[in-house]
């Protein structure tokens, strides 16, 4: 892109830069505090209210007068299209820090109190459920938190992975040159025009449909490592080129430092800034590679959610006509996620367009 | 390439954990002899080695062996579908290329500030709506307007529109931002003076002189996006009910259908690489006397 161009962006999107990384924020304290966000477990099913829509808050009291807010309990009048009707005669106050059911904050401090409930130890209390229900009664609104927190540690895992492999690819072939750098860089080049979604799918077929939940995970993070380097490798591989004919390097090496000690103290701190954002642009094709798997049914399973397989139940068609907003909710965080990783890497948009991989 | 990408797709199908017979051992109405000879039948039971050179024996013949799951040659089925994944993806891409081509000639031509913003913006929304992400909208928006999915699921004008600019959209961001970009470097460059001097009309040089090196690059990121363009068509395809590859290794995939996936990404990879080749190749046409000619880059 030229200079104007990259001014022009700068320009249009600077303030938009300090939202995004206020988003990526949100979402990184949603990975933190998932379950404490979450009023309810994610697997607790509410037989009372099959496929419910979000639960209507209210301030005002018969009178007009600000009050607690509250809840009415609903009761199912119509089966066919889930409508509910609002009992005005039991009404349940909202509170925050309430007790509920318990969950492993951190994932080892076992704890039960929530962010917001329902004020009643009531059994039988009607629950809150800001995102309406699922069509096995569970809580959409918790299911997405906890979604969102399997999805978000697992594909910056897999990016992880996937840019140490490309950049140890990268460095080994823009160092060693000639004839090995050829071969590598001809592996990663045809990496990068195979189908990657595809090679995906392939990789998956070779393992059991039905895996537990860490399992599956862990079988993604590998699967995307291993299709995901090649553009690490490239990138890495033409800045180490670049620099190698540096003066800095021309001095290390004159003074007789090792080639190895050059490679990791000299070249790769100053490739290091590209790198990274390089990292931060791949971080959404593999999100999007975790939500197709999983929307397609061969990557995690109920009922662990994950932002792909509550997608799925959009699929239902009858569902999706009565409310489809709630039902691609999911999807509605995919997008504000990609585009917050976007703005916040427009730095250097060059790096960025040379891919366009899965999804 | 392709050699090394089947033999390590076999080599993983096969050995890990089962294949499509022995998911039947959990039936207790199936006998062990009987998986064992449906092993026999189908060849599961000899060494790996052995299993993968009689497949590339056979696909050197053309025959890439019978789907277990649907029990007919892959090589039809995988062709047949082929050609319709072809068909949307080539929608996808013309309706992907015109669209950005017109907008950067536009941009170029009128240099309105007003207009290379929204340029800006177009790329930043099309470069992060997923595919799944609008699929999904594009599936809630037709059973919205016509009630049902029925609408879309056969292969009328609309249904193909519909999944083309679903695939195409991702796309769009690439060849636009590039187009742009290209576009303005080239009406820099010193030739263009030189036709400016001798009194062309700027739409003049623009189509005839800034076109043909913005091209180029472009060229180098069709062939690139075309392994997505194959990747993308799976969740379009599954999502809206496309008949093509993607639908079908996803099917092959949740079989366990090892003949039907080998398949798959053998004729995928082959056909991406074919392509590629053809990108090179047009590169190469347009490039003839442009090489000397790149000097700012």
């Amino acid at each position: 892109m030229s200079e104007q161009a990259a001014n022009r962006n700068a320009r249009l999107f600077r303030p938009a830069r300090g939202c995004a990384a206020a988003v990526l924020l949100a979402f990184a304290l949603v990975v933190l505090f998932a379950g404490f966000l979450a009023p309810y477990d994610h697997t607790t099913q509410s037989r009372q209210a099959i496929s419910a829509p979000p639960s209507t808050i209210r301030f005002r009291d018969g009178e007009g007068h600000l009050v607690r807010p509250y809840i009415y309990a609903r009761r199912l009048v119509d089966p066919l299209t889930f409508r509910y009707e609002e009992i005005e005669t039991e009404r349940y106050s909202i509170g925050m820090l309430v007790e509920g059911e318990p969950y492993d904050l951190f994932g080892f401090i076992r704890t039960r109190t929530h962010l917001i409930g329902i004020l009643s130890h009531d059994p039988a209390a009607p629950r809150l459920h800001l995102l309406g229900t699922d069509s096995l009664g569970r809580d959409r609104f918790s299911r997405l938190l906890i979604a969102i927190r399997f999805s978000l540690l697992v594909c910056p895992l897999g990016a992880a992975l996937a840019c140490l492999l490309g950049i140890l690819f990268g460095l080994l072939s823009g160092y060693a040159g000639r004839l090995v750098d050829t071969v590598m860089m001809g592996a990663a080049d045809s990496m990068l025009a195979l189908p990657t979604l595809i090679l995906i799918l392939a990789a998956r077929a070779a393992f059991p449909l039905e895996l537990p939940p860490m399992r599956a995970a862990f079988l993604l993070v590998v699967i995307f490592a291993l299709t995901g380097w090649a553009p690490m490798a490239r990138l890495t591989r033409g800045i180490v080129r670049s620099l190698m004919e540096s003066d800095f390097v021309l001095a290390a090496r004159s003074i007789g430092l090792t080639e190895i000690r050059i490679m990791f103290r000299h070249i790769l701190p100053n490739a290091a800034p590209a790198l990274l954002t390089q990292a931060l642009i791949m971080l959404p094709y593999f999100l999007l590679a975790e939500v197709a798997l999983s929307y397609l049914g061969v990557g995690v399973q109920e009922p662990e959610p994950s932002l792909g397989n509550m997608l799925a139940a959009a699929g239902d068609v009858t569902q999706l006509t009565l409310r489809p907003f709630l039902l691609l909710s999911p999807a509605i965080v995919i997008f504000i996620f990609v585009l917050a990783i976007r703005l916040f890497a427009e730095e250097s948009p060059n790096v960025g367009r040379e891919q366009e991989r899965s999804g | 390439m392709l050699l090394v990408v089947s033999a390590i797709a076999f080599v993983l199908l096969s050995s890990a954990g089962g294949d499509s017979v022995s998911a039947l051992r959990e039936n207790p109405q199936v006998s062990e002899q009987t998986v064992e000879r449906l092993r026999s039948v189908y060849g599961l039971d000899r060494p790996l080695a052995v299993r993968y050179g009689a497949w590339l024996a056979d696909l050197l013949r053309g025959d890439m062996g019978e789907s277990i799951s649907l029990r007919s040659p892959v090589s039809r089925l995988v062709f047949s579908r082929l050609i319709n994944t072809l068909k949307l993806g080539v929608t996808g891409l013309l309706i992907a290329v015109g669209s950005s081509l017109i907008l950067a000639l536009l941009a170029a031509r009128l240099r309105i500030k007003w207009i290379d913003r929204a340029i800006s913006l177009i790329v930043l929304v099309t470069a992060s709506t997923p595919r799944i992400v609008l699929a999904l909208f594009a599936l809630a928006l037709t059973v919205a307007l016509a009630g049902s999915a029925i609408a879309i699921r056969n292969d009328s004008w609309a249904a193909l529109f519909l999944a083309a600019i679903v695939l195409a959209f991702p796309l769009i961001a690439l060849f636009l931002g590039q187009a742009d970009s290209e576009l303005k470097r080239a009406m820099k460059l010193p030739f263009i003076q030189y036709a400016r001097a001798k009194g062309l009309s700027e739409t003049a040089i623009l189509l005839r002189h800034a076109l043909r090196p913005a091209l180029n690059p472009l060229l180098t990121i069709f062939g690139l996006s075309l392994g997505a363009l194959i990747g993308g068509s799976v969740i379009v395809e599954s999502i809206l009910g496309w008949p093509g590859v993607g639908a079908l290794m996803v099917w092959a995939v949740r079989g366990r259908d090892v003949p039907l996936v080998m398949g798959v990404v053998v004729i995928s990879s082959a056909a991406v690489w074919l392509a590629n080749t053809l990108a090179e190749l047009l590169q190469l046409v347009n490039d003839k006397r442009m090489r000397d000619t790149e000097i700012d880059r």
